[in-house]
């Protein structure tokens, strides 16, 4: 079993014949799953392991191979759910992936008890990003994005956000205050109380 | 332009020595999304930002009970065999027994329940 020093694998490093930023392969005439190891279709290691000492106790090790492997499965997680969700937008030939279809395909293979907190994320984002946005004195425009599909059938009551406008549909009403009023006042969250209970953007303040 | 910002300042917010919660790099996401298949047209810029969080709580799940299996046998270092055992023992993990599996280490754990208040 491979332990400590991370000079025993190159998953790490450079790929040897390299010559373009890391995306080149010795795999070219051969269709089968590639033996180099490219760090670009995984999530960061130092990210990956940042997150799994939330978990662990202060006197836990982790062993390289079990961060390797863990960093595998998060991209196998993405496509996994990517997967499926792209499969919905399939048949009901939509071109964009929403949103809502990878909440939906998480529901749909499982992973329902990320649904909810998932959810609860989201809404924040798109508050958080609407008050910046208003801040600003700016109109609130379609940003470029195909943003067309997200009236598409929304995933359970609390996911009733459309986007037009940059107005939430008020009958998200299973999220409290988490659309705003005629007036256009902010719901329950100010950006105070917004840092205070969940601050996934604090490299935004 | 917004998005711009929305992904540059994510990526710039990666390895800092700050704590508290850091949001996976958007652009790296939706790298390994359109990977997925070959027919993955267009992705909403919301749907990296799901996984971000999405993957948080993958890795924290997987780690917990990889760290039971760790305790389970009285040691203090996680090792990947910790992590194929749990995979084994959560149905919602069946998607990674290939995975776990591949590098040809003997699986031999046997099946656990595993009770972390949360029916799987």
């Amino acid at each position: 079993m491979q332990h400590g020093n991370s000079s025993n694998s190159n998953r790490n490093n450079n790929i040897i014949n390299d010559t373009n930023n890391g995306n080149t392969t010795n795999c070219d005439t051969v269709p089968q799953p590639c033996m180099v190891r490219e760090q670009d279709q995984y999530m960061p290691i130092a990210n990956v392991i940042r997150i799994m000492r939330r978990i662990l106790p202060a006197h836990a090790k982790i062993s390289d191979d079990a961060k390797e492997t863990i960093q595998e499965c998060v991209s196998e997680y993405i496509s996994f759910i990517t997967g499926e969700a792209n499969e919905r937008c399939q048949r009901e030939q939509r071109k964009t992936i929403t949103a809502e279809d990878v909440l939906w395909a998480m529901g749909k293979l499982g992973f329902d008890d990320y649904v909810e907190p998932l959810t609860v994320f989201l809404s924040r984002y798109r508050e958080n990003e609407n008050e910046r946005t208003s801040l600003r004195g700016e109109p609130i425009l379609k940003r470029g994005i195909d943003y067309g599909q997200m009236m598409m059938a929304p995933y359970g009551p609390a996911f009733h956000m459309g986007h037009h406008q940059g107005m939430f549909d008020a009958a998200a009403t299973a999220m409290g205050g988490y659309f705003r009023d005629a007036s256009g006042a902010a719901g329950s969250s100010s950006p105070a109380s917004l840092t205070k209970n969940f601050d996934p953007f604090g490299q935004f303040k | 332009m917004r998005q711009a910002r929305t992904y540059s300042g994510i990526l710039s917010g990666g390895i800092s020595g700050r704590t508290g919660p850091h949001l996976l790099p958007l652009a790296r996401i939706k790298k390994i999304m359109k990977k997925s298949g070959d027919d993955v047209k267009m992705i909403s810029g919301e749907a990296p930002i799901v996984f971000s969080k999405a993957c948080e709580l993958f890795i924290e799940e997987l780690t917990q009970r990889s760290w039971m299996v760790t305790m389970r046998g009285k040691r203090r270092t996680l090792n990947k065999e910790d992590v194929t055992s749990a995979v084994i023992a959560t149905d919602i993990f069946d998607f990674l027994l290939n995975l776990v599996s591949d590098t040809g280490n003997s699986v031999e754990a046997a099946p656990l329940e595993m009770d972390i208040s949360k029916s799987s």
